[in-house]
């Protein structure tokens, strides 16, 4: 039998450079593709909205977002992804299938996509400039503060989007987009981005 | 155009996809022939408001019902199609 060595890879992996791009001087946005991190997709079954905001509730010790929002538990974000359904974002396995599996055995099903998508976080001075030729929702900081979230599409590919908290004074936006997307829609960012000065890094640590 | 999804928000029309009139409803198992030719088939071509089932997948991906003027494109009313969402439709 044929042996097979299993390499996890980014899938941008090729298309990501770390470094400078664009405009000299001080970069205005920086693009950070954030790895090897636990994704799960957990939806209601049908008429059990109500157990399954119980189970979340009691296994993160905080209500799961019933609107397109973001919450932060100590080592896990909820992320609105659609009615009835949420997605939990975290690292090191705590959160994954099997840690979930048991506490929503009886309200809702659970999906690993912790390789299907890519996510991105965005920050800098020009980050919401730059965000504004992507995105044809209003991400003002009056109208998409900080925990604000959505399903929406860039560029005709969908993504969640979400504002974190500031780092140093300044919004800091993740989008989550489907990894065979996200090639395209790195050169996209890149494009937008390019003429404020652009900070490309790839980091293990979530935000 | 514009539609308001129950769920998301204001979005532009490019996040939904249009699927047609909202009227039909799918006969019981052993109707008729005619009855099943009409649900596949037959179409009102209505000039003004018109029930129709429009799909936000480039969104939160739930079905919705949308109350459209086919003459003016108001839109007058959007709810989530019987399914999508359980905590709002209760199904």
């Amino acid at each position: 039998m044929a042996e097979f060595s299993w390499d996890v890879r980014s899938p941008l992996d090729r298309a990501l450079v770390s470094g400078a791009h664009g405009a000299h001087g001080d970069a205005g946005v920086s693009l950070t593709e954030i790895r090897d991190f636990d994704l799960i997709q957990v939806m209601a079954r049908r008429g059990k909205a109500a157990d399954m905001a119980t189970a979340a509730k009691a296994r993160f010790g905080i209500a799961a977002p019933e609107t397109p929002k973001a919450v932060r538990t100590a080592d896990a974000t909820l992320i609105w992804s659609g009615p009835d359904q949420f997605l939990v974002l975290s690292k090191g396995g705590g959160h994954g299938t099997e840690a979930l599996a048991q506490p929503f055995a009886s309200s809702a099903s659970l999906s690993d996509q912790s390789h299907t998508r890519v996510l991105i976080s965005i920050s800098g001075a020009r980050a919401l400039t730059m965000l504004a030729k992507l995105s044809s929702i209003d991400l003002h900081p009056d109208a998409f503060p900080v925990g604000a979230a959505a399903a929406t599409s860039m560029d005709h590919a969908s993504v969640t989007l979400w504002r974190g908290n500031d780092r140093d004074g300044l919004a800091v936006f993740n989008v989550l987009v489907f990894a065979t997307f996200a090639e395209s829609l790195w050169h996209t960012m890149l494009d937008s981005a390019a003429e404020y000065g652009v900070d490309i890094s790839h980091s293990e640590d979530m935000a | 155009m514009r539609i308001t999804c129950p769920f998301c928000g204001e979005r532009e029309l490019g996040e939904f996809t249009y699927l047609g009139d909202a009227k039909p409803v799918r006969p019981v198992a052993g109707a008729s022939e005619d009855e099943v030719f009409d649900y596949v088939y037959l179409r009102d071509n209505v000039a003004g408001v018109m029930s129709e089932n429009w799909y936000h997948g480039g969104g939160c991906r739930a079905w919705l019902k949308v109350t459209r003027n086919t003459l003016t494109h108001e839109i007058s009313a959007v709810e989530p199609a019987a399914g999508a969402g359980a905590a709002k439709v209760g199904a």
